[in-house]
């Protein structure tokens, strides 16, 4: 029965959409406060239930419905985590936009429908069955699309809401048949009872996985999928924050939290660490060169989005969560921060010239990195770490010897090496500590990473080969991308590799809308 | 296939875009940015006609919708007077009082700009060519303009047009768009932008007297691009050179409109050669437009009502033997309501308004900062250099603070590098909860440390410091008189999260704060040898008076006193009673801001406000203003002009040969006027002349904002910063300046300043002149003439409410 503290934050969530929508449009004097306060309850409740599963562990919620199927709320450390994130987030974006939409017409159906996706999203972590899991999973989409149209007269955001209305309807059907699937396969709708008999899976058990790949591609804006996030800047900035920090990341909580139906499924991992990975690397060069901050928000998104998938395709599933959250964190802020765009780009200029590194300076730098992973590796001990955790250690080290490099530039003062050093060692030994802690703590929650056939070897070393050699190019950058033989290369990036170009030709999504 | 084109016919194309360019207004990057007249290109002709060619251009009024003017007449603020007065000023109009009274009861046409070739194409293909080409231009522009926020820069190229041939020749979206062979089109378009301004126009059957407006008009799709490229031009004049970039970005939009009629040729042409026609036709003020005119005057008068009662009311303050504090601030309207509060509080405090960069045009170098930035009024070029560090020990700090700066910033760059920023999450991500937390609550962040005092850098010989010294206080009318302190109060505004903070600084210091100005003087003022060296030009300063650089915080009405700039051992006890009266007047002015803010309820809720990183209005700023007067403050002191005039001393007397005061008319007043039209564009003509939406803002390249995904940067001011949600923070009125000076010389002026002339004869600005008494006496009626101004029957003790 103590899984059902769970219920608290969404229901409080629900109530406060009642009441934002049938108070006043405009300037509600209670609902945004009310909507603040459900969620700082919620966190609250969201804390109860941490509690209620250290004294008393996991457990299912008795069902509401017949046949196993029905509605029930499964308490353990990933719908926790999930929980507290997302009530976390949400007091951020609801409080925001209380002072922030002051002053708007539909200011009071904005906090409901805010609220109202706050509501589904957690619904959507707990849920201990696929019916409500399902429903949950449409709801939010539902709610989101809603304030993606809060300015229902701007063709641009007709234009995204369009497009991101198709890929949902993809997602949904994918995750219909996944769980369509597994409740044939294994006679139930119970999350719990389906997980815990994962392993005797049979050919639908794979299919099942396929379809939740795809509901988590489609969701997660994967390449070639991705293009309407790019584009839902049409609507007030907490609801970018919103869908970053929380709603995006329904795709990657989907497959942790299937993770023992998909360790079961090499092929289909393997599909995930190739279109991840591949999303990871493109999109975090489109990213480069975005000269609109919530553009390049929106493609750091997607590239985050892609390397927490890449990692669910490695089996790494409590380093997947801990990015899922790290994330939310960093993503939420850094959208509602934006503001904040013109006085850093002035910030940055002021200290001088950015000091480039030669090639010497960067194979130095690699070296440097590689030597604080061995270091690390030693004093932290690799033992006892499966080699696609090694494998991934190895490439985010990459993204370390780009710190450094930027120490070792020839023109760089040694006092500027010195103290980027010590910044690259601080942020080395705390991504592996943190990496440590969510690995001990999701042990047990979330299947263990199997050891790697033949095919994962060969992943492998294709994803840290990649990865490496975008990061010396990135680490040379200055040195190369300006040469007229990038030109071409940088438009073709600037415009996304044309996948949403494509789309929106294939959808009308240019055609003249009456003359406003 | 091309005929080769004729030099002479280049030079006349060219020639003509870079007329059409000038009726853009520049924009000024949003780091730095500042109010501008966005009707600074038609000052040369009056609001009917403005009205007509940004119709034709842009498809925007250039007044409030009638229904705006009938409200007036409603309420009886607009009374039948006002209107005959107004079309007295349209000499030989067949309209009259019952046409206009009339034409306000009937709903007007909005305005319908003439057709582009992407207009005519997207309705026979029912594809939106305007937002794609919008949209393409954009992506292009954004890196090309970009100041730093992409880590991969857009090549530069060899100027606009040719960075975007070679991107246009690479990117396939206009082909997947449907506008097959479009690469291939601009591969074979001309290498030179001139060139491929002829070229285009000639295709496009560009006539003599099509092409102005025609430019025009693309060059108002170009929106903030083509605003800030004629920023760059703006620059470039100032220094003595030039800049194409705004051409080219001409020639480029020509090139998209060139392609597109020859793709849809077949069904858009002869509309096209219509249209060219329609723009062939001379620009004419319809009837509507012309009433528009006398609606806008009429309303104007009938807001100066109550200005003109108030200013002449009589009052006589009582003035001390010698103040103990004499506080200059800036002339900006934010001061009126503090400058009111402080002398309210003893009458041994006198203010003085006075231009916030207190006439020292420098280029500063901030502590840490290897960039010179200027801090003074765009019209003017930097005249002096300063720096924050120049003795050895301050180097070293500085160096220190450099290193730091250096660190975050390649921080900052590991978190948005292709791989590293995969590490930088999970390493970094957690440390966000605290971020998130302290943001959200608005908790007070650490206290910056001040700069070290500025310093001329190189510093000049002890001459020049006494001539700048000499001139500046001359100009500030303070040539005896002297109190014991006297407080240089620069202003900035103290908020966060705000793409456009730098609107909200001093105008006067090019969009920076007045820090760095107001403590430079004070140090200048303070040496004894430029002392010396001013008493020896009659201005006699008493030792034991003190210059004291000040910061006045509009947001939060708070004054950061820079005593550490000073020696200031014989004035404690001053200081201290400074000190306590800035805190009273802080608490009274913010009571009063307190009434207009929304969400505001009394004077402690401001200073949250502040540091809230969700408020889209965390003050005002000059919205209302509508009034500038020169004239010496016991004129206006003790009357309430409620935070809407701007305040400028200036004691005519003083002023042997009246330099000061062609200073005055052609400084001053002149960035009050931008600020005053850019808040009169940002109201009547949101949609071209103001920024959007805040909710929406998408800052681009450092220096803009779109207004959600895309197109142009918005610029002007934003709805929110106009409006409260409920009506108009900003009542639409062309500024009223009133000048105590004879009238002769204010005639001389004129005659001396055509461009400054241009604003009274169109009405762009109104002149009045006051007498000895300080009465509103004479209205400026154009062509150098002077009206009486009719007395009140009865004085007002208020001014009319703005509604």
């Amino acid at each position: 029965m103590h899984a059902l503290l769970l219920l608290v934050a969404p229901a409080l969530l629900i109530a406060a959409a009642v009441l934002a929508f049938r108070g006043p449009a405009f300037r509600p004097a209670q609902g945004p406060k009310l909507a603040e306060g459900a969620a700082i309850a919620a966190f609250a409740a969201a804390v109860a239930a941490a509690l209620a599963l250290a004294a008393w562990g996991p457990a299912t919620s008795p069902l509401i419905g017949i046949f196993g199927l029905g509605l029930s709320v499964r308490l353990d450390l990933l719908s926790v985590i999930m929980l507290l994130l997302v009530s976390f987030v949400g007091w951020v974006v609801l409080r925001f936009s209380a002072t922030y939409l002051d002053g708007e017409d539909r200011q009071g159906p904005f906090t409901g429908w805010m609220a109202a996706t706050l509501a589904a999203v957690m619904l959507l972590v707990t849920s201990g069955n696929l019916v409500l899991l399902v429903a949950a999973w449409i709801g939010t989409s539902y709610a989101l699309h809603q304030l993606l149209l809060f300015y229902p007269d701007r063709a641009a955001a007709q234009r995204a809401g369009h497009k991101k209305w198709i890929v949902a309807r993809i997602g949904d059907a994918g995750i219909i048949g996944a769980a369509l699937l597994l409740i044939w396969q294994f006679g139930t709708g119970d999350i719990a009872g389906i997980l815990a008999n994962a392993s005797e899976g049979g050919g639908l058990a794979v299919a099942a996985a396929a379809m939740l790949a795809v509901a988590a591609l489609f969701k997660s804006a994967q390449f070639p999928t991705h293009g309407w996030l790019t584009e839902v800047m049409e609507t007030p900035t907490p609801v970018s924050a919103l869908l970053h920090a929380g709603v995006i990341n329904a795709g990657g909580f989907l497959l942790i939290r299937f993770s023992d139906v998909l360790v079961a499924t090499p092929g289909v991992l393997a599909v995930l660490v190739m279109v991840g990975g591949f999303t990871a690397l493109f999109a975090g060069l489109v990213m480069l060169t975005q000269s609109a901050v919530k553009h390049s928000l929106a493609w750091s998104t997607i590239a985050q989005m892609g390397f927490m998938i890449l990692q669910c395709g490695l089996a790494l599933f409590p380093l997947a969560l801990l990015h899922i959250v790290a994330h939310s964190l960093y993503k939420a802020h850094a959208f509602l921060a934006t503001g904040g765009a013109v006085e850093q780009v002035a910030s940055i200029r002021r200290p001088g010239a950015v000091a480039v590194p030669s090639a010497v300076a960067v194979g130095k730098a690699f070296l440097l990195a590689i030597g604080i992973y061995v270091l690390i590796g030693f004093l932290i001990g690799f033992d006892g770490k499966s080699p696609q955790a090694i494998a991934l250690g190895a490439i985010l080290i990459f993204g370390v010897a780009y710190l450094i490099a930027q120490g070792l530039a020839d023109a760089a003062p040694s006092a500027l090496t010195l103290r980027t050093g010590i910044v690259s060692i601080i942020a080395a030994v705390s991504y592996f500590a943190l990496q440590r802690a969510s690995e001990w703590l999701m042990a047990g929650t979330l299947a263990a990473t199997p050891a790697p056939g033949p095919l994962e070897w060969a992943l492998m070393v294709l994803t840290v080969f990649s990865f490496g050699m975008v990061a010396i190019a990135q680490a040379m950058f200055p040195n190369w991308a300006y040469h007229p033989a990038a030109a071409g290369l940088r438009v073709h990036l600037n415009n996304g590799l044309y996948a949403n170009a494509v789309f929106d030709r294939l959808i009308g999504g240019w055609t003249a809308r009456k003359a406003s | 296939m091309n005929k080769p084109l004729a030099k002479k016919f280049i030079q006349s194309v060219l020639a003509d875009a870079d007329d059409a360019g000038r009726m853009v207004p520049p924009a000024w990057p949003l780091n730095a940015t500042v109010a501008v007249n966005p009707y600074l290109g038609q000052t040369g002709e009056d609001l009917a006609r403005a009205g007509a060619r940004l119709a034709r251009a842009a498809g925007e009024p250039v007044t409030m919708p009638r229904a705006w003017y009938a409200a007036k007449i409603e309420a009886g603020a607009l009374t039948d007077d006002d209107i005959a007065a107004a079309l007295a000023t349209v000499p030989g109009t067949a309209l009259d009082a019952a046409s206009v009274r009339a034409a306000v009861a009937a709903s007007e046409a909005p305005p319908q700009a003439l057709s582009t070739v992407a207009d005519l194409a997207a309705q026979a293909s029912g594809i939106d060519w305007p937002a794609i080409v919008t949209d393409r231009i954009g992506h292009w522009a954004a890196g090309w303009f970009d100041q730093g926020q992409a880590l991969w820069a857009a090549p530069q190229g060899h100027g606009a047009y040719h960075a975007w041939r070679s991107y246009a020749t690479h990117d396939l979206s206009t082909e997947i768009a449907g506008l097959s062979g479009f690469a291939a089109f601009v591969d074979a378009a001309p290498q030179r932008p001139d060139e491929a301004l002829a070229q285009s126009s000639r295709a496009l059957g560009l006539t003599e007297d099509a092409r102005p407006t025609v430019f025009h008009r693309l060059f108002m799709t170009l929106g903030g691009w083509a605003q800030i490229a004629r920023w760059r031009l703006w620059q470039a004049e100032l220094k003595g050179g030039t800049d194409s970039a705004l051409t080219e970005m001409l020639a480029i939009r020509l090139v998209f409109e060139d392609a597109l009629l020859a793709h849809y040729h077949d069904d858009i042409g002869e509309l096209w050669a219509e249209t060219v026609k329609a723009h062939e036709a001379p620009l004419v003020p319809s009837d509507d437009q012309v009433i528009d005119m006398i609606l806008q005057e009429a309303a104007d008068r009938a807001a100066q009502r109550g200005l003109i009662s108030t200013v002449s009311e009589t009052h006589d303050p009582a003035k001390p033997e010698r103040p103990a504090v004499q506080a200059t601030f800036c002339i900006d309207v934010r001061s009126e309501v503090f400058r009111r509060a402080l002398e309210g509080l003893s009458p041994e405090i006198e203010t003085i308004g006075f231009a916030g960069f207190f006439g020292l045009p420098l280029l500063h170098r901030k502590f840490g900062s290897v960039l010179e930035e200027t801090h003074l009024p765009v019209l003017l070029n930097p005249g002096v250099t300063s720096a924050s560090a120049t003795s050895s020990e301050l180097t070293e700090k500085e160096d220190r603070v450099r290193i730091l700066a250096r660190t975050t910033r390649a921080w900052g760059r590991f978190k948005l590098a292709a791989v590293s920023s995969f590490a930088f999450v999970e390493a970094a991500g957690p440390i966000y909860v605290g971020k998130l937390f302290r943001d959200a609550l608005g908790l007070p962040a650490r206290a910056r440390e001040h700069d070290p005092a500025p310093q001329l850098d190189p510093s000049l010989d002890l001459a020049a410091r006494i001539d700048i010294a000499d001139t500046v206080l001359r100009a500030m009318s303070m040539t005896s008189g002297f109190g014991r302190i006297v407080m240089l109060a620069g202003h900035g505004a103290n908020v966060v999260n705000n793409a456009h903070a730098s609107a909200l600084h001093c105008g006067a210091c090019g969009g920076q704060t007045g820090e760095v100005s107001a403590r430079a003087l004070a140090v200048l003022l303070n040496d004894p040898d430029v002392r010396n060296g001013v008493d020896k030009k009659g201005i006699t300063i008493p030792e034991d008076t003190l210059f004291l650089g000040a910061l006045h915080d509009t947001t939060t009405d708070t004054i950061t006193l820079f005593t550490q700039d000073v020696k200031a051992t014989k004035h404690r006890s001053g200081l201290k009673q400074l000190e306590n009266w800035l805190t009273s007047a802080g608490q009274i002015a913010r009571g009063e801001r307190a009434l207009r803010l929304p969400r505001a309820d009394r004077e402690s809720d401001i200073a949250h406000r502040s540091r809230d990183w969700a408020e889209v209005r965390p003050e005002w700023a000059l919205a209302g203003c509508k009034a500038f007067i020169a004239a010496p403050r016991n004129r206006t002191a003790g009357k309430s002009l409620e935070g809407r005039a701007f305040l400028h001393s200036y004691d005519w007397k003083q002023d042997s040969d009246f330099g000061v005061l062609e200073l005055i008319m052609t400084a001053p007043v002149v960035v009050a006027s931008w600020i005053s039209l850019q808040y009169y564009g940002s109201t009547v003509s949101p949609r071209t002349f103001g920024a959007g939406n805040k909710l929406l803002h998408n800052v681009v390249g450092g220096i803009g904002v779109i207004e959600g995904n895309g197109g142009p940067p918005r610029v002007g001011l934003s709805w929110q910063s106009v409006h409260d949600g409920e009506a108009l923070a900003h009542e639409p009125l062309r500024l009223s300046v009133m000048i105590e000076a004879p009238r002769e010389a204010m005639i001389s002026v004129l005659e001396k300043h055509p461009g400054v002339r241009d604003l009274f004869d169109n009405r762009w600005l109104h002149l009045f002149a006051l007498d000895e008494e300080g009465q509103v006496a004479w209205r400026y009626s154009g062509d150098l003439q002077w009206e009486a101004v009719d007395r009140p029957a009865k004085p007002k003790l208020t001014l009319v409410a703005a509604e």
